[in-house]
C-alpha cells in the first residue's frame, strides 16, 4: 500500500516522542506469568494520539493478555508500568480501565441485533432526558455526532439487522468512543475486527478508522491478516512468545520482513504455499470420508476426503469458515448444498442419530454448550449414544455400564479414577475432555470429527487426546481434526487442509506440516487471500 | 462411589422437617394432630395432589414446564362423570375415555411445543385456558350430579389396612415412573434432553421425541388425576387450582432431596407429604383457612431458590473447571475436586 493512502491520518512523528505529546497508551515493562509460566514479559511500547499501531503475533504469542491488561480483565505482575494518556491505570479493574480512556471493540460486537442504531448507540451512555422522559431529537442528534466521528453515515433510526457488517462494527466504535464530557477517549483497542467481515467490507471499516484516528484517538489494532497491516497502520509491534519482537514504522518494513519477525527463523526454508498445492497428489482408492461441494452460509464449496486409518486436519483464522466444516458435515447445521459420502453412502444432514448409528461421531468444540449434559454423571454422559446395549430387558444393566466406564476411564487416565457418578461439571476441563472423546471412542467410529479437541485442556490431558486419536486411527477410523493449534496439526495429523474465507486454499502432507508452513498458508498475500483462490 | 456415613441433612433435610412437623404439632395438639384420622385424611388428599405432582415431574425432567396439568386433571374428572351420567357409558370405558382425553391434550402441548417451538411454560399457560374453557362449553358451566354407581366412588374409597385404597394407586405410579426414569433408556434419554438438549440432539437422542412423550405422558397422569379426584371427592368445577401449585412445590422441592440437583420421584413424593403435614397442622392448630394457599406459596419460591442455588454452585464449579486462569492440576488431585 503506497504511503500516499494513510496520509488521510495525522502523520504522527513517533521517534521524538517529548513532553509536547503526552501518548495515548505507554507500556514500561510489562510482565506478566500465570503460575510460574511467562506470557509477557518486559513489553515496552507507545502509542501516539492519532497513530494506528497494529499489533501482531501468532496464537499464545501475548496479545490477548496483553489486552486483557489493558482492559483491567488481568492484573499485570508488578514491575510494569501502563499508562493511558500519562494517567497510570489502576491494574485489575475494568472501571478504572474505562475511567482513564480505553475502551475496545471486541469480535464479538455486543450490538443487539433487533433494535435501531439509536438504542444500540444509547446502550452505552442512556438516553438524553428530562424529568425521566425520553428527548428523542437531543439523542438522536448526539448518535448522529458519534457516527459522524468514525464517518459513518447511515440514519440512527435504521434496524441495526440492516446494517452491513463492517457498518456494525462502526456503530460498535462508535459507542466505545462515547465519553461523558463529549471529548474522545485516548485509546481504543480493536480486537481482530476484521476476522468475520467479508473482504469488500474491510476496506469501509479501515477507512471509518482512519477518521476515527484522526480525531486523535490512538488505535491498537489487532489483527491476523498482513494486507491488512500495510493500509492502515502507522507502526507495527510483533510479539512472538511473550516478547516484544519489535517495533517498526510501517514505511520501513515490507511483508517478507513482517512474516519474518512474526515467525522467527525457522520460516526462511519452507516452500511457499503454492508449491505444495501442486505437489504430488496421491490418489487415494476409495476413502472413506468424502466431502463435496459443502456449501453453508460460512463455507462456499469445501472438498475433502479421509482414509481409514488417516488423521486429517483443517486449519484456519477464526472467521474462515473452519469452525463449521465439521459440525455441517456431521449435519449438527444445515449444509446448502454439497454432499458427505461414508463408505460411498451418503449422511444426510440434521440427522445426528442417523449419522451416530452410520458410524460417524462427531465431538463440538465447545463443551458446555453443545457437547455435554454437564450436571449428569460423567456416566451418563458416557454410555448416552448407545444406552441400547446395556438394556437388559427389564433396566439398564448399571454394573456393565460401571465396569465399561472404569475400563475407559483407566484407558484415558480419567482423574478423578473414581469420579464416574460424579456431575461431569465437577471435572476438570482436560478430563471431562478425555470422558467425551470415550464416549464416541468406545463405539468404535468410522469416522471421528473433532472439533479443537483439546481447547482449555492442560498439557497432559492434551498428549493423552492426541495419543487416543492415533490409536483410533490406527484403530481403522478416518479422523479429522478441525483445530487452530498449529502444533496439534503437527503432532498427529497426516495432510491438513487449509481454510480461507470458506474455501481450502492449500493442501499440506506428511513432512510438509510445520508451524511456519500452516502459518505461511495463513498469510498469503492479498491476491490469493482476499480474491479467492478457486482451487481446491 | 463409597459414601461415609453422615445425617445428610441437606439429602435428607425434608424427612427432618416432617418429623420436625410432626413433633411440634404433636406437641402443641396431641389430642387432634397425633391420630391416625389424621394420617388417613393427608394420605387420601395427598394421593390425588401426588400423582399430579407425578405428572409436573416427568416433563420437568425433560426440561419442559406443564402448567396446564391442573385444567386437564378437572376436564378429565368432568368427562369421566359425564360420560357416566349423560351417557351411560361404564365406568371403566369412561375412565379409559378420560385418559385418553388427557393424552390428547398432551400431545397438542408437545405439538405446540415442539413443531412451533413455542416455550413450553407458554403453551401450557394458554392450553390452561382453553381447556377451562372447553370444560365450560362440556359442562355448561353447571357442576354435574354425582356418578350414581357405587363402584366409581369404591374405586378410590375402598379401605385397606385403614387407608382409602387411593393412595395405593399413588404408590403404583410413582413405582413406575421411579422405574421408567431411573431404570430405562427412557428415562436416561429425558434427563439429557432436560440437562442440554442441544448436546443430548447431537449425541443421537432424539429430544423433539422425548419432549413430546413427556408432555404426553404428564397430561394422561394429570387426566387420570383428575378421574380420581371426582371419585374421591365428587364433581367439582374448581378443583384444578387446589392442584397445580402444591404439586410445583414438590417437584422443585423434591430436587433438591435424596440427589440433589436432579428432579426425581421419591423426593417428590417426600416434599409433598411434608408440605402436607405443615399445611394440616397449621390448619388444626390455628384454625385458619387460608395458611394452605399461604404455605404452597412460599414453599414453591423457596424449592426454586433452592434448587437455583444448588445449580449455581454447580455452574461455578463447572467455570472453575474449564477456566483457563485455574491450573487443570489444582483440580485434578484426587479428592479435591468437588463432591456432588
Amino acid at each position: 500500500m503506497p504511503p500516499e493512502a494513510r496520509s488521510t491520518s495525522p502523520h504522527v512523528n513517533h521517534r521524538s516522542q517529548d513532553s509536547t505529546t503526552v501518548p495515548a497508551l505507554e507500556l514500561i515493562g510489562l510482565s506478566k506469568s500465570f503460575s510460574g509460566k511467562t506470557v509477557l514479559s518486559g513489553v515496552s511500547l507507545h502509542v501516539a494520539p492519532g497513530e494506528v499501531h497494529v499489533l501482531l503475533g501468532q496464537n499464545g504469542s501475548g496479545k490477548s493478555t496483553l489486552i486483557k491488561i489493558l482492559s483491567g480483565f488481568h492484573t499485570p505482575d508488578p514491575g510494569g508500568e501502563v499508562l493511558i494518556g500519562g494517567e497510570p491505570l489502576t491494574p485489575g479493574s475494568s472501571t478504572a480501565s474505562h475511567r482513564v480512556g480505553c475502551r475496545f471493540v471486541h469480535q464479538d460486537l455486543g450490538l443487539i441485533e433487533q433494535e435501531t442504531v439509536l438504542d444500540n448507540l444509547a446502550i452505552g451512555r442512556g438516553y438524553a432526558t428530562r424529568f425521566g422522559t425520553i428527548r428523542p431529537s437531543v439523542t438522536l442528534d448526539r448518535a448522529k455526532s458519534m457516527l459522524a466521528r468514525v464517518g459513518l453515515e447511515i440514519d440512527p433510526l435504521q434496524n441495526l439487522s440492516h446494517l452491513s457488517d463492517a457498518q456494525r462494527t462502526g456503530v460498535a466504535v462508535a459507542r466505545a468512543l462515547d465519553s461523558e464530557g463529549g471529548e474522545v477517549p485516548a485509546l481504543l483497542v480493536l480486537d481482530e475486527p476484521t476476522a468475520t467481515l467479508p473482504a469488500d467490507e474491510v476496506q469501509h471499516l479501515l477507512s471509518m478508522l482512519r477518521t476515527t484516528a484522526a480525531a486523535g484517538v490512538g488505535i491498537v489494532y489487532v489483527t491476523h491478516h498482513l494486507d491488512e497491516v500495510f493500509q492502515i497502520a502507522d507502526r507495527v509491534s510483533v510479539l512472538r512468545d511473550g516478547h516484544l519482537v519489535r517495533t517498526v514504522p510501517i514505511a520501513e518494513i515490507d511483508r517478507a520482513g513482517l512474516v519474518h519477525l512474526l515467525l522467527g527463523a525457522e520460516l526462511e526454508n519452507a516452500p511457499s504455499v503454492d508449491q505444495v498445492l501442486t505437489a504430488a497428489d496421491p490418489t487415494p482408492q476409495a476413502p472413506r470420508l468424502v466431502v463435496r461441494d459443502l456449501v453453508s452460509s460460512a463455507l462456499h464449496g469445501v472438498s475433502f476426503a479421509a482414509n481409514a486409518g488417516d488423521v486429517v486436519g483443517i486449519h484456519g483464522l477464526t472467521g474462515s469458515g473452519r469452525e463449521s466444516i465439521l459440525a455441517s458435515v456431521f449435519g449438527a447445521i444445515p449444509r446448502d448444498s454439497g454432499e458427505v459420502l461414508l463408505d460411498g453412502r451418503p449422511i444426510v444432514a440434521d440427522n445426528p442419530r442417523k449419522a451416530i448409528r452410520d458410524g460417524l461421531c462427531y465431538l463440538p468444540n465447545d463443551r458446555s454448550v453443545r457437547g455435554a449434559m454437564m450436571d449428569l454423571s460423567a456416566r451418563e454422559n458416557f454410555t448416552l449414544p448407545s444406552l441400547k446395549q446395556y438394556w437388559g430387558g427389564l433396566r439398564l444393566k448399571r454394573s456393565q455400564e460401571i465396569s465399561d466406564g472404569d475400563d475407559w476411564f483407566a484407558r484415558l487416565d480419567v482423574r478423578p479414577r473414581d469420579g464416574l457418578d460424579r456431575p461431569l461439571a465437577s471435572f476438570s476441563g482436560g478430563n471431562q475432555q478425555k470422558i467425551l472423546l470415550a464416549k464416541w471412542l468406545r463405539l468404535e467410529p468410522r469416522v471421528l470429527l473433532l472439533d479443537e479437541p483439546t481447547q482449555g485442556v492442560d498439557i497432559g490431558a492434551k498428549i493423552e487426546i492426541h495419543k487416543q486419536i492415533l490409536a483410533a486411527a490406527e484403530a481403522g477410523a478416518a479422523v479429522v481434526v478441525s483445530t487452530t493449534d498449529e502444533d496439534e496439526l503437527v503432532a498427529i495429523c497426516s495432510q491438513v487442509l487449509v481454510i480461507r474465507d470458506g474455501r481450502p486454499v492449500a493442501v499440506l502432507r506428511g513432512e510438509q506440516i510445520s508451524p511456519a508452513r500452516l502459518n505461511r498458508a495463513l498469510h498469503e498475500p492479498a491476491a490469493a487471500h482476499r480474491g479467492g483462490l478457486d482451487s481446491s | 462411589m463409597k459414601r461415609t456415613f453422615n445425617l445428610g441433612l441437606d439429602r435428607f433435610s425434608g424427612l427432618y422437617l416432617g418429623a420436625a412437623f410432626v413433633i411440634i404439632f404433636g406437641v402443641w395438639s396431641p389430642g387432634t394432630f397425633l391420630t391416625m384420622d389424621t394420617v388417613h385424611v393427608i394420605a387420601s388428599q395427598q394421593a390425588v395432589a401426588g400423582i399430579v405432582a407425578l405428572a409436573v415431574l416427568i416433563p420437568m425432567v425433560a426440561g419442559q414446564f406443564d402448567l396446564s396439568v391442573g385444567f386437564t386433571a378437572n376436564l378429565c374428572g368432568l368427562i369421566a362423570v359425564l360420560l357416566q351420567n349423560d351417557y351411560g357409558i361404564p365406568v371403566p370405558l369412561a375412565i379409559v375415555l378420560a385418559v385418553v382425553t388427557g393424552a390428547m391434550i398432551g400431545a397438542l402441548n408437545g405439538l405446540i411445543v415442539v413443531k412451533l417451538g413455542v416455550n413450553s411454560f407458554i403453551a401450557t399457560l394458554g392450553m390452561g385456558s382453553v381447556i377451562l374453557a372447553v370444560q365450560a362449553i362440556v359442562t355448561k358451566s353447571e357442576t354435574p350430579l354425582p356418578v350414581s354407581s357405587q363402584f366409581f366412588g369404591k374405586l378410590t374409597q375402598q379401605p385397606v389396612l385403614g387407608f382409602q385404597i387411593v393412595i395405593v394407586y399413588l404408590m403404583v405410579l410413582a413405582v413406575l415412573v421411579w422405574w421408567i426414569l431411573s431404570f430405562t433408556p427412557a428415562g436416561r434419554y429425558m434427563y439429557a434432553t432436560g440437562s442440554n438438549s442441544l448436546a443430548a440432539r447431537l449425541s443421537g437422542v432424539q429430544t423433539d421425541k422425548w419432549t413430546w412423550l413427556s408432555l404426553i405422558s404428564s397430561a394422561s397422569l394429570a387426566g387420570f388425576a383428575g378421574v380420581l379426584y371426582v371419585s374421591l371427592t365428587g364433581p367439582s368445577l374448581s378443583f384444578n387450582q387446589t392442584l397445580l401449585l402444591p404439586s410445583f412445590a414438590a417437584v422443585f422441592l423434591g430436587s433438591t432431596q435424596l440427589k440433589p440437583g436432579r428432579f426425581n420421584v421419591w423426593g417428590t413424593l417426600i416434599a409433598i407429604f411434608v408440605l402436607a403435614i405443615g399445611v394440616q397442622g397449621l390448619q388444626l392448630v390455628s384454625g385458619i383457612q387460608w395458611v394452605q394457599d399461604m404455605f404452597n406459596g412460599v414453599a414453591l419460591i423457596v424449592a426454586v431458590s433452592l434448587s437455583l442455588k444448588r445449580k449455581r454452585g454447580l455452574g461455578k464449579s463447572k467455570r472453575a473447571a474449564s477456566g483457563a486462569e485455574l491450573p487443570d492440576e489444582v483440580l485434578q488431585e484426587p479428592g479435591t475436586a468437588p463432591v456432588p
